[in-house]
């Protein structure tokens, strides 16, 4: 459905001549002739008004009844009275109504001082109580998760969080049960409500019923600051509110509303995962391996250690950028690397080579879509991504695009998601085939190519793809939403190709609103790709005077050629593929150097000296979403214990390699950013602002060099292996560090999982439950079986990313395929 | 006072084996749909139905024809639901009319949902009617085995599936959009209207809500045509009622009569007034839900206008009579209990307000009441009436306010009576304490 144009009309509020656009609510549209009406039950961002609690009853003319202004949409020439004696006895009446049951505990509340409620009853009850009866009681506080508690004696049954459940985030756990005033919120059968979203929950409670496990008692209104700033734990990049206590204490993680990126809400991660930056095994000194150990040092004797290795290795450094690391932090390690040692070594990616062209093409304007460019599309393509597990606000966009606005949906992923419910067409192709099935679909597209022989080679079939196609080809902008995996096997760069391709005869780039969207690995990944942190691409997306080794070239690079290793917020072992690899190269290295929050298994046993990372509280800088908005991280909290701001350390060690950067301040390294992309030309933090600004909507981007997309003959791509057990992997949304160490989310912390279809289960004998071993070339990762019905014969499913048993270390960027055992006959003891 | 019923809808309840479709064809059934679908175009039908005056027998008392006529043009999917979910305490007309006669219902289904143009067909049935639902699976299962449902109906190229639906106990799954929610398979709430169920009802579609009764009044227009309808009843209240009397009269049961008669006939001529030596207190016209009238107003004519020129409604047509044996504080009470036990708890007037009153009405027989209690309550009610979702809390307080505005000196004499009984009591049992203000 196409975006519609608003139009403005004129209507008439207490007496004022007021415009708003068409169609818009009454309670919005009042705001209008700053008239406020109060509400509880509606939120604009819930979608369709409930009406439910009637606190914003209002007078419209010609109409004998009063109108609930939530769900009435304003028309040219209405007349609205909201201040009528009739509106205020009805809105004493509700107030009256609401605090019946409501018990007055608000000195000991957490919403008190916050609560919509006291707020409405000082502004709009009767200022008194004729209700003498006995109130309703319920058990309380009860969990009704480990991350929320419920008093269901607050509630007001306003049913936010209900309409949450079933008609955001889909998870339909919460119900009203019960009814009349015995009604309560919980879920069918009593189980914790767990899900990926469920403290939103919290945030729309408009009294003190839903309370985070985490801050609850932690602190009154009056003791707190909110600071703004971004999530950094994925490429959603949601803009958020840190609550801190004196400064530095982070207590609670808000949701700043940004249509343009997170629509308002967060996931649990992103919400909870604060309470691994007050935890006491954080790194909050520099460290250095002393003895064997890594002990806490002085930073003058650990940065001349670092300074020394550094000097020593010269032009064999190598850098591993991590994906959480800002532009700021990314230009300068690529400067200490390229500028200041000589090395061309740098790369952001976990696996894959980047090809300089088709980078070119894919950072064209017009071929990105934005955020906000799915809920209006016509038809979206989730291509080799799990949204929830990769950009969980993403899965919250497309829902939204599906419910409100019929987007088509096309779900082409080999593993089974969770947005296959909401799919108009489902593509299951074999793991890693993402290449032939581009390549078949855009042979459906244009009728063009043995479709027959390319599904074959996806291992999916013709008939749904041409159904596929036929959705692609309906009225309505198109939006891929595609996978950073796709593009890091063997043959990642064939398989970009034919994402370009399929680009060019959908015509992205000339149809607005239509483009493509990665969902990368790593949460500021364009950002660190623009300001140069891929081996073949200096700041600008430049082509590199010479060429450096890609992340996995480094790992397999030949002793001496890198002695070196620079891992700025990277953690190989856990993310990247071919973990035993990683183990020999840094086995390998004379000195491995490390910003890092916490001492993981592989810097214990590998690093040499461990400077203390910042928390993303603790952070200054800008990251760049992978629309192309730039955003700002704002430093919300003193930083703990001896931590410095990674820019000046980074500007340390070049000063003391004897290239001095002149930095002084963050603010000087974002500038030397934006001077040294060109298309980030002229920005300033202060136009970024707090809602961010993109690139490709300012002037600078023109001096991004246009290029057409290539047309020619593609290589026709293998065909998936139909031998034995193919593996696909993936992350979880808990698979984080984050997870692991915030004592309430630490319950989600996934163990693994292998998923396989029932039919591969029976044929081995696997039930679920069962606890089995995986193995490729001797390799091999236990995790318990678990059967998915929706899971296609032949694919097995692990997680990447878990604390042990990795699924990286079955990786190595070919297809693979796998033995399955039971734990039992591999281990007979 | 020889009271006549008109016995039209009632025609031949009583015929044995009426509920197959064998004895109910021998008796002239299905003609209407034959002609319906053979004579007359759908546009016809519907122009007969709002010619005939037809008003809908659920309680609203809209015109059917008129809100047939409501749902869009085109070929979306549209749909028919029979509310047949009566559960307005003192209703229970549907019930004879669905377990004697179902075909007749059957029929005004079909013929009503080709009109409309829908092809899917539901009856919600209230839970509690196993007995009903039973016969009308038996009569749908008869209709699709003669051809009159399902594909193609008598060559017509009409579709119409019907399904019988069981609800589940619910009061409020009456509520037109509470029943469409029930349907799908939800929690049964009322829906904020607009959007009306004529543009977006069931899975969204347009959809054409009408009660048993009215539908049953389809095929006697269609057959016996417009003007024929229109010699029963008044201008604006045509054709006949089936009115269900109940309470403290002497005869209770359901009488069909032609809208317009006074009401005395109805309670005293069919329904044998109270029993001997007991006066009428008041009387509700139209299901629990209605206004109490007086003795006085049962010289009024039976009709949706006059009930709603005496303050009341002629609802559902269910006659309620309280004769002075018993308290008014009861039936309020009684009263309250089921509004506050059967409300859904989504709009808060409605599920506080049913509550708070409940709880002050239990105070006054406990003698912890003051005449003070009756004018907040009395506020309570108004305050409930217009401000909720659905009628449900309106259904409540207009009853109980309107019996405290015509009883407000039997209330306080109640109220004054339980509070010196408890007095005496805890006078007996040692426990009587000065009322703070008399000792100061």
């Amino acid at each position: 459905m196409p975006k519609p144009e608003p139009k403005l009309i004129t209507f008439e509020i207490d007496g004022r001549e007021v415009q708003a656009p068409e169609g818009q609510m009454l309670v919005d549209a009042a705001k209008m002739g700053d008239v406020e009406i109060p509400y509880f039950c509606y939120e604009a961002k819930l979608g369709q008004p409930v009406g439910a609690c009637r606190m914003c009853l209002v007078e419209v003319e010609g109409i004998p009844k009063l109108q609930t202004s939530c769900s009435t949409p304003v028309k040219d020439g209405m007349v609205v009275n909201t201040k009528s004696d009739r509106v205020k006895q009805a809105q004493n009446a509700i107030v009256e109504f609401l605090l019946v049951n409501h018990p007055l505990d608000c000195p000991v509340c957490d919403k008190g001082g916050e609560c919509p409620l006291q707020d409405i009853s000082y502004g709009w009850g009767p200022g008194r109580s004729r209700f003498i009866e006995p109130k309703r009681h319920f058990e309380k506080p009860v969990a009704l998760s480990p991350l929320v508690a419920i008093d269901r004696e607050r509630c007001i049954l306003c049913y936010r969080c209900v309409r949450f459940s079933q008609e955001l985030s889909e998870d339909y756990q919460l119900v009203f049960l019960e009814r009349a005033d015995h009604t309560f919120v919980g879920t069918h059968d009593g189980h914790p409500y767990v899900a990926p979203f469920s403290g939103n929950i919290i945030e729309l409670c408009p009294v003190g019923a839903l309370t985070s496990q985490a801050y609850r008692f932690r602190a009154r209104p009056w003791d707190i600051e909110d600071a703004g700033s971004i999530c950094t734990l994925c490429p959603s990049q949601c803009n958020v509110k840190y609550t801190t206590r004196d400064d530095n204490k982070v207590v609670r993680v808000l949701a700043r509303d940004n249509e343009d990126v997170d629509d308002g809400w967060l996931c649990d991660k992103g919400r909870f995962g604060y309470q691994a930056i007050h935890v006491p095994e954080r790194v909050t000194r520099p460290m250095v391996r002393d003895g064997g150990e890594l002990r806490p040092v002085s930073w003058e004797r650990a940065l001349s250690e670092a300074a020394g290795a550094l000097a020593r290795a010269g032009d064999r450094t190598a850098a591993l950028v991590g994906g959480e690391a800002t532009n700021e932090d990314g230009f300068l390690t690529q400067h200490l690397l390229r500028g200041v040692l000589d090395s061309p070594h740098v790369d952001s990616r976990t696996s894959g080579v980047l090809d300089p062209q088709q980078q070119a093409v894919l950072a064209q304007p017009d071929l990105t879509a934005k955020v906000s460019d799915i809920e209006w599309a016509g038809t979206v393509l989730v291509l080799d991504t799990e949204l929830v597990d990769e950009s969980p606000i993403l899965d919250l966009r497309v829902r939204k695009g599906v419910r409100r606005n019929g987007l088509n949906v096309i779900v082409a992923t080999s593993r089974p998601s969770t947005l296959d419910t909401n799919a108009r067409a489902l593509l299951r192709f074999a793991p890693g085939a993402g290449e032939a099935l581009l390549a078949a679909l855009a042979a459906a597209v244009s009728g063009q190519g043995d479709l027959e022989d390319l599904s074959g080679r996806a291992g999916t079939s013709a008939e749904i793809l041409r159904g596929a196609a036929e959705l692609l080809q309906e009225p309505g902008p198109v939006v891929v939403l595609w996978g950073e995996r796709l593009s890091q096997g063997e043959r990642g760069r064939q398989a970009v190709a034919r994402l370009i391709d399929l680009a060019r005869q959908l015509n992205l780039s000339g149809t607005e609103g239509a483009g493509l969207l990665e969902v990368p690995r790593g949460t500021n990944a364009r950002g660190l790709r623009e300001v140069g942190c891929v081996p073949a691409l200096g700041p600008g997306l430049d082509t590199a005077t010479r060429a450096g080794k890609s992340a996995g070239e480094i790992a397999a690079s030949v002793p001496g050629e890198v002695s070196a290793l620079l891992l700025v917020g990277a953690d190989p072992l856990t993310t990247h593929p071919d973990r035993g690899m990683w183990e020999r190269a840094l086995d390998r290295a004379t000195s491995v150097i490390a910003f890092a929050d916490f001492v993981t298994e592989g810097l214990d046993e590998h690093a040499d000296v461990v400077f203390p990372a910042e928390s993303e509280a603790e952070k200054d800088g800008t990251m760049t979403h992978p629309d192309g908005r730039i955003q700002r991280v704002r430093q919300a909290i003193a930083r703990p214990g001896e931590v410095r701001p990674q820019w000046s350390v980074l500007a340390e060690l070049c000063e003391r390699l004897g290239n001095p950067t002149g930095l002084l301040s963050g603010a000087m390294v974002s500038e030397r950013v934006f001077e040294s992309v060109p298309f980030y030309e002229g920005i300033t933090l202060a136009e970024i602002g707090g809602k961010g600004v993109r690139w490709q909507e300012r002037d600078g981007a023109a001096r991004l060099p246009r290029v057409e997309l290539p047309v020619g003959e593609l290589e026709i791509p293998p065909r998936a292996t139909a031998e034995g057990l193919r593996l696909g992997t993936g992350p979880s949304i808990w698979s984080n560090r984050v997870v692991e160490h915030s004592p309430l989310l630490r319950f989600l912390l996934p163990e693994q999982v292998v998923e396989l279809s029932p039919e591969d289960g029976e044929r081995l004998g696997l039930r679920t439950g069962d606890q089995v071993s995986v193995s490729v070339d001797g390799t091999s990762v236990s995790g318990r079986a678990f059967l998915r019905s929706d899971m296609p014969p032949g694919n097995v499913f692990l997680i990447e990313g878990t604390r042990t048993d990795n699924a990286t270390a079955l990786l190595n960027g070919k297809p693979r395929s796998i033995e399955l055992l039971r734990a039992e006959e591999t281990s007979p003891a | 006072m020889a009271v006549q019923e008109v016995r039209v809808l009632l025609d031949n309840i009583d015929e044995p084996g009426l509920n197959h479709i064998d004895t109910y064809e021998r008796l002239g059934g299905y003609q209407a749909m034959r002609k319906a679908l053979t004579e007359m175009e759908p546009d016809e039908v519907l122009a007969a139905l709002e010619n005939s005056g037809l008003r809908g027998r659920g309680g609203a008392g809209f015109s059917m024809g008129k809100k047939a006529s409501f749902l869009p043009k085109g070929s979306m999917d549209k749909y028919l639901c029979c509310n047949a979910d009566e559960s307005e305490p003192g209703t229970f007309k549907d019930r004879l009319l669905m377990q004697k006669n179902p075909h007749r219902l059957i029929e005004g289904i079909i013929i009503a949902a080709i009109a409309a143009g829908a092809n899917k067909a539901f009856i919600y049935i209230r839970g509690e009617y196993v007995l009903q639902a039973d016969v009308l699976d038996a009569a749908v299962r008869e209709a699709y085995d003669k051809g009159y449902l399902g594909q193609n109906i008598l060559g017509s190229r009409n579709d119409v599936d019907l399904v019988v639906h069981r609800g589940a106990g619910a009061y409020i799954c009456g509520e037109e959009t509470a029943l469409l929610d029930s349907l799908e398979g939800k929690r049964g709430n009322p829906r904020l209207k607009p959007p009306f169920p004529a543009n977006q009802g069931l899975y969204n579609g347009p959809t054409l809500i009408n009660n048993v009764e009215t539908l049953n009044n389809v095929p006697l227009v269609i057959a016996k045509g417009v003007d024929w309808f229109k010699q029963f009843g008044t201008e604006q209240s045509t054709g006949t009622k089936v009115v269900s009397v109940s309470g403290n009269v002497q005869r209770p049961g359901n009488y069909e009569i032609a809208l317009g008669i006074p009401a005395r006939d109805l309670v005293y001529g069919l329904a044998g007034g109270p029993p001997p030596g007991r006066k009428i207190k008041c009387w509700f016209p139209g299901g629990s839900s209605a206004p109490v009238l007086l003795e006085e107003d049962l010289d009024r004519p039976y009709s949706f206008e006059a009930m709603a020129e005496a303050g009341s409604m002629l609802g559902s047509g269910a006659i309620i009579v309280v004769d002075d044996s018993v308290p008014i504080v009861s039936v309020a009470l009684r009263l309250a209990q089921f509004y506050r036990h059967e409300s859904c708890g989504k709009c808060v007037p409605c599920r506080e307000g049913t509550n708070w009153t409940v709880k002050m009405l239990e105070r006054i027989d406990t003698g912890d009441a003051t005449p003070m209690d009756l004018e907040i309550m009395a506020q309570v009610q108004t305050n409930i009436i217009g401000n909720c979702l659905c009628v449900l809390g309106d259904s409540m307080a207009m009853p109980i306010g309107s019996m405290i505005e015509k009883f407000r000196d039997e209330f306080v004499e109640h109220i004054e009576r339980a509070r010196e009984a408890k007095d005496r009591l805890s006078v007996e049992l040692g426990t009587y304490a000065e009322p703070a203000d008399a000792v100061a």
